[in-house]
């Protein structure tokens, strides 16, 4: 298999990464602002900033069809940023909250964005054509603390968030006039705005770092900071879900994790590499790291094992007095914790190629 | 605190950074009991963790280890009063101490390999940090001195003058050990994970 292909951008931590439809631009949270790399051959360069918040940018996220780029940042501010032919236009979007903005992702169909926030609630935001304004609508019931993360399901109106008060919920974020009436799904089947169609926990009820729906949208993954993923079955509308399946693992917490057809969930996390969790509705494992599996896979790390000569051995303790090698790196691609995963591309209702981004200012592109 | 009308001394410290703003916000956690987020966890009576000690003793007598140690840790006494965690509490170190080093290893990894092992070992994880907290409370004096006796249930002739400085630590020392091995085990078969999730968990013992 192709080694990862990494991008060490900076030094300074990436709070979140999108690239657009084309895979040519990469948007970077870093800091205050929003940076757009542009490939030029196997590299990327820095091509544009996107100035607008004053306080750290928390997430980014570019809708693959409008291009429109949408941002967030403890400001309390999201912007929504217009391509132009003289560069992008910033809207500012009424949140209403009074505290930091988290998380932000664009609906499947573009037309809305949820914004997680510390305020305790999910601000739903969509495009007010008489006004010529991007509204928000709050989700806050029952929500008791700040929201870590939001994944949108394929219908465009359910939304699942992540909460530290260490609950995965879902919710129906339904508006009139922008939305088509949903497919009844095991979720619900009427679906005003703000109905809660589940709330769910793990037994040691850790924070949730991060929440997905499956590609049907039938099932929900979601990662704890008690080193757990968790996958919830629904069966019907007010019903108990089927299946609550979650595993304890013996590493550090998850940060993030997507979904890989039904059957495969891959997260990353505290432990700067990415994991892969195998099973379905009778029971999941974990089946290993994503780097292991390949040989030779760690550029500049791998290879140095075996180049370990006895002459280099002999110089080290001349040079330094000891023999042991240079141990102050990982012996991951990541340097430090693995904050995000997004898929990169996708064949057949698999992903193929999924990037990373983490603390230590580098994007991988790896193959599944 | 009012609304800061103009610049004073006060207003240009930084002591309104103190101010607990969530104090101030009506449906804040403060204002919340969040406790009610969780399922509630079966209520455990001193008597029942003093029937579960019973239990126990009588498998240790019997020889076996393995099962006193899953007994105790299926049991964990999450909500109860002080003196039936801290019975508890007893009980398990009680265990722990009857387990010899070579044994800790092999009998830790079948209890993983087992159906809720990893939950077992949390709940190991949990009594080993409680266990070293009492310890370390009792041999600076500030805490109570209950727990730290309790670690030497053999009478020794110490644990009769325990009041003098140097047979406290003494016995401190030797419960630290034996919890120190147990959490390094533990950290071996379960990994930083059980660490992780033992400072996550809202089901305290």
């Amino acid at each position: 298999m192709a080694a990862p292909e990494v991008h060490h951008l900076f030094h300074h931590p990436i709070a979140d990464h999108s690239f657009s439809a084309d895979r040519q631009t990469l948007a970077i949270a870093r800091d205050t602002q929003v940076e757009l790399y542009g490939r030029v051959g196997n590299a990327f360069k820095l091509k544009d900033e996107l100035k607008g918040h004053d306080k750290l940018v928390t997430s980014v996220d570019i809708a693959p069809n409008t291009g429109r780029i949408v941002t967030c940042s403890q400001d309390r501010n999201a912007l929504v940023w217009e391509p132009s032919p003289t560069g992008y236009k910033p809207t500012l979007v009424l949140l209403r909250i009074s505290r930091a903005a988290t998380f932000v992702r664009w609906s499947p169909s573009e037309a809305k964005f949820a914004v997680g926030s510390g305020d305790r609630v999910i601000a739903i935001c969509y495009f007010e054509e008489e006004n010529d304004w991007w509204v928000s609508k709050h989700l806050k019931k029952p929500i008791r603390s700040t929201i870590t993360s939001v994944a949108w399901h394929p219908n465009s109106v359910l939304l699942a968030a992540g909460s530290t008060d260490a609950h995965a919920r879902v919710f129906s974020a339904f508006i009139k006039g922008t939305d088509q009436r949903p497919e009844p799904s095991p979720w619900g089947e009427r679906l005003p705005f703000n109905t809660v169609c589940g709330e769910f926990l793990n037994n040691s009820a850790g924070w949730v770092h991060s929440v997905a729906f499956s590609p049907s949208g039938d099932a929900l993954a979601f990662a704890a900071h008690d080193s757990s993923i968790t996958v919830v079955y629904p069966s019907a509308p007010e019903q108990p879900p089927k299946a609550v399946i979650s595993i304890n693992t013996q590493l550090l917490p998850f940060m993030s994790l997507f979904w890989n057809g039904e059957t495969e969930i891959i997260a990353a996390g505290y432990d700067c590499e990415a994991f892969r969790f195998q099973g379905g509705e009778q029971g999941w494992q974990l089946a290993g790291t994503l780097e292991k599996a390949k040989a030779g896979g760690r550029p500049g790390l791998g290879d140095e094992d075996r180049e370990e000569s006895a002459l280099n051995m002999f110089k080290q303790m001349d040079l330094k007095g000891k023999v042991s090698k240079d141990d102050t790196m990982l012996k991951t691609v990541h340097q430090n914790t693995v904050t995000m995963l997004r898929p990169f591309e996708e064949s057949g209702g698999r992903v193929t190629k999924f990037s990373s981004s983490g603390v230590d200012g580098r994007v991988v592109i790896w193959h599944t | 605190m009012s609304i800061i009308q103009q610049h004073t001394q006060a207003t240009l410290s930084d002591a309104w950074r103190t101010i607990n703003i969530d104090a101030l916000t009506e449906d804040s956690s403060v204002n919340f009991d969040v406790s009610t987020l969780h399922p509630p966890l079966p209520e455990i009576s001193e008597a029942d963790a003093r029937a579960i000690n019973g239990q126990v003793r009588q498998l240790l007598r019997g020889g076996d280890a393995e099962g006193a140690l899953r007994g105790c840790l299926e049991m964990p006494v999450y909500a109860g009063s002080e003196a039936a965690k801290e019975t508890h509490l007893h009980t398990v170190i009680e265990v722990l101490q009857s387990i010899k080093a070579s044994e800790m290893t092999p009998m830790l990894q079948r209890i993983y390999g087992q159906p809720g092992g990893s939950e077992c070992l949390d709940v190991l994880m949990k009594y080993l940090y409680k266990g070293m907290g009492a310890t370390s409370a009792s041999s600076d004096g500030s805490g109570r001195t209950t727990p730290a006796r309790a670690m030497t249930p053999q009478a020794t002739g110490f644990s009769q003058v325990s009041q003098r400085p140097m047979a406290a630590n003494e016995s401190t020392g030797s419960a630290m050990s034996v919890l120190l091995s147990w959490h390094e085990k533990v950290v071996e078969v379960a990994g930083l994970g059980c660490i992780g999730r033992v400072m996550t968990d809202f089901r305290r013992v």
